[in-house]
Parts: structure tokens; sequence; C-alpha cells
């Protein structure tokens, strides 16, 4: 590896480097996803993110909802957002925290046209047509390795998740986070049983304390549904795979993060104040973990699974991991790196995550990845309470 | 952490008192590996890949340890090389009632 590797991305007025170009068409009330989607359909190369929710939340919820459009519209990926939605406060409000990064924006409303949603679809397409003219200029340029900011999951997880597939996503963050790079991962009750290991990883005692609070949280929360975990998680593909318990679970599924201190806790879809390495508290459903990392501005993620998970990001290309040999086989074209050497005892893990790093930094510079071409993705809204 | 290598069965920390099947394993002989160290168990049943092996008798409600970290405690009495999973092994964590 060179000493200062770097990958071909798009610099953006916030001073980020985005790895994909897209417009955004960002639909943030679910009573206007029709028009969003008639308009992404009209406009190709853009992205489609609507979310059903955007009215009737509050508190927490509505702090989640809000953090999530935000972050997805800051997201460096898209060059420019456009959003749609109900009324024109709530898209001002939204369009105005997007362009506090530079952002090119515009916002669409359905009371800007007396409620005619076609209409609406109508001058939504006008406005996506400009911004997409406008990102149309980008070029891509040399950018450090340091300026990734990386998201790692694991779904589907099987006991050579625990054994490999996760331990060479940590070894890819490590090898970030020493360059001077941003790894985020969550999945909350995936720390179940493992928050001892976990909490001495914390750069100091308060993030230790708050490792081991936001666990003892969701623990409460789970038991106070008056079900097991068991079967739900380890779900019953996990427990197929091996997986006994939920702490087995959890032990193999933080190595995943790799081994530099954990800098913050962070909530759903909160950016991070530094870099290096950072653990989100959400849930442990991959797509509303992922939309958390997206919205909290990671750019590309890596998602390790044992028997495979076709679900990727839709903002950030996602690149999937397994050693299980059988499923590398069997899911070519869904398996982005192919780690079942190191399972079989044929190849070591630091050279199939110098591989899995090299491999990062091209798709950074734009090669894609199975999710993106077969567009096996989405955005996923995390909800933490119900509407009113 | 410890790297899987040719041997049938991996046992991650010395403290482990299960073992994890690296390919489907028969009745009988296994390998298994502990960082340098290798050991030899007997299967007492069919293991599928991925699933555990017991490498000690383990009584009812014995801490069970892979990782070098307790993952539930035995639910019955477990022989040498019995494949240990939900039906002998319960997590400590978030249960109902």
């Amino acid at each position: 590896m060179p000493a200062n590797p770097t990958f071909l991305g798009y610099r953006r007025p916030s001073g980020r480097a985005g790895v994909r170009n897209q417009l955004l068409v960002l639909c943030i009330n679910g009573l206007t996803s029709p028009a969003a989607r008639r308009i992404a359909a009209s406009l190709p190369g853009s992205r489609l993110v609507a979310t059903p929710y955007g009215r009737g939340q509050f508190g927490a919820d509505k702090a989640a909802h809000e953090r999530q459009m935000v972050g997805l519209g800051r997201n460096p990926n898209a060059g420019a957002t456009l959003v749609i939605g109900a009324d024109r406060e709530s898209v001002d409000h939204v369009a105005a925290a997007i362009a506090t990064v530079g952002k090119p924006v515009e916002a669409v409303a359905l009371d800007d046209v007396h409620e005619d949603a076609l209409a609406l679809a109508d001058r939504g397409l006008r406005a996506g047509a400009r911004l997409t003219h406008a990102i149309s200029r980008a070029r891509r340029e040399p950018v450090s390795a340091a300026e990734l900011f990386v998201g790692i999951e694991c779904g589907h997880s099987d006991a050579t998740s625990g054994l490999v597939s996760n331990p060479l996503a940590g070894a890819v963050a490590d090898r970030l986070v020493d360059l001077g790079g941003t790894v985020v991962f969550g999945e909350t009750l995936e720390w179940l049983g493992a928050e001892h290991v976990l909490a001495t990883r914390a750069a100091t005692d308060g993030v230790g304390q708050a490792i081991r609070d936001v666990v003892l949280q969701r623990e409460a929360a789970v038991a106070a549904t008056g079900t097991d975990l068991l079967g739900n998680n380890p779900g019953h593909e996990n427990i197929r795979g091996g997986l006994s318990s939920i702490e087995e679970k959890s032990l193999g599924a933080i190595a995943k993060g790799g081994s530099r201190p954990i800098r913050s806790v962070l909530a759903i879809a909160q950016a991070p104040d530094t870099t290096g390495l950072h653990v989100m508290d959400g849930p442990g459903f991959s797509p509303e973990s992922l939309t958390g990392f997206a919205a909290a501005g990671a750019q590309v993620m890596l998602f390790t699974t044992g028997a495979g998970n076709s679900f990727c990001n839709a903002l950030a290309p996602t690149l999937k991991i397994s050693a299980h040999p059988e499923a590398v086989q069997r899911l070519r074209e869904q398996i982005d790196i192919d780690a079942s050497a190191v399972l079989l005892g044929t190849a070591d893990l630091e050279q199939v995550a110098a591989q899995a790093f090299d491999l990062l930094l091209e798709t950074a510079s734009g090669t894609a990845t199975w999710g993106e071409i077969l567009d096996e993705t989405a955005e996923v809204f995390i909800r933490t309470g119900s509407s009113y | 952490m410890t790297q899987p290598t040719s041997c049938e069965a991996i046992a991650l920390d010395p403290s482990d008192n299960v073992a994890t099947a690296l390919r489907a394993l028969e009745p009988g002989a296994v390998s298994v590996r502990c960082g340098e160290q290798i050991s030899v168990v007997t299967a007492a049943e069919p293991i599928p890949m991925g699933h555990k092996l017991a490498l000690t008798a383990l009584d009812v409600g014995a801490p069970i340890r892979k990782y070098g970290s307790v993952i539930g405690l035995a639910t019955a009495a477990i022989k040498p090389g019995a494949h240990v999973h939900v039906h002998n092994l319960r997590s400590r964590r978030a249960r109902a009632g």
C-alpha cells in the first residue's frame, strides 16, 4: 500500500468528497412519495429516497426523522438534493439545513401547486433537471483515503462471520483509521454480551460507560416487550448457521469495527465530530442501521454476511463480504469480497484485508458494487416512536 | 485473533470449552486448533459446519465459553464431543419474564 493512498472523488463545497455524483430526490413526507417517484423515474441517474412518514411525529422520533432527512440530503455522494414535501414550511426547513454545507438544493411543495400532485411532479421534474445539469459539471480528482468515512454492518451472520468476515472488516477499519479516516459500526443489540470487551476499547471512561448504558437500555426495552430475544436475535438464519445466543453473535459481531479506540457513541444519523472509530446506538435491522450511517455522512459501506444478504444502502456503495465457501459460489453476483480462502486456511487474513482495502478505494473511485449494478438498494427510515 | 487453518475445528481462546467446526464433521476424531496448539477430541455426533462441539464435560448450569467470554449456560449435561447449540445452551441476556 502506498504511504498516502488516494481515491478519485468529487470535491464538494462542504470540503468533503463524494464517491458518487447523483441527484438525490429526497421526499420528506409520505403524502408526496408518488410524485417523488414520478420525478425520479423521469430523471435517469437520480436516486430516489422517500420516507412513508413525516407527519404526526414528536419528540425524539421527530428529531431522528429530521436528522435522517437532513443527513441524507447532505451526504457527499449526492451532488445536489431536490427536497419534495407536503408543505412549504417543512421543505424549506430541511432544504435550508442541507444548504448550510453549500450543497445545491431546491425544494418543491404540494401546497405551492394548490395540492395538485401532477403539477408537483412537473415542477419537481423541472427543478431536478436543473440540478442534474449543474452536477454534471463535477469531475473526479485525487482525494486522500483519510477523507473516507466507512460504515460497517453485518447481516445474516453465521459462524464464518465471527471467525473471518468480521475480523477482516475490522482489519480494513484499522487500516483506514490509521490513515486518518473515519469508521462507524452500530447495531447496539449486537454489543449485548460483548459490551465488557467493547467498553475496554473506549477512548475515555465516559465513552465506555455510554456503551454499557445504551446496551442496558436496549436489553431492558426488549425484556419489557415480554418476548425472548432468541429466534429474533439471533434470528433463525443465524441459528441455522450455528450461533446459539446473542452473546455469541455479539462477540463475533464487534470484531467488524477493528481494534482502534472508540471515540464516541453516536445517536441515530448523528455525524461524528472527529475522525477515527465511532459506534452508533441504533437498530440491529441492517436496512435501518445503514440509513443511520449514510445520514451520518458515510460514503461507503462494508457489509459482512455468512449465508448471504443482498441488501445494500442506496446512497453509499455497499461491499458485501462473505467467508462461507458455498455462499460465495452460489452468490457470485452479490458477494463483492470472497474471504473463504481465509476460512479454508489457504490465505491469511492480512493478505485478504489488503485486497479488500484496495477494492474499497477502487469502489470509492467509481468501480461499481454488485448491489449498485443490480440496484439491491434502499433507504429504510428509523422510527423511535409511533405516529400520533 | 487466532487464524483458522486447515484443522477441522477451532477454539478461539485457551479458556474456551467449545470449538467451532470449520467443516461438517462426522462422529470420530477431530483435530482442534487453539493458537499454536492442536488437540484431538472425539465428536460424539455429526456437527454441521459453523456449529460448536464441547471440548470438555459440562454440567447443567455450567458457563459455556467462546472467544474467551461466556456465551450462555448449559441447560443439560453435555458430554465431550457433543453438539452444543440452542437445545443445550441458553443465553443469560434479554430473557422474557
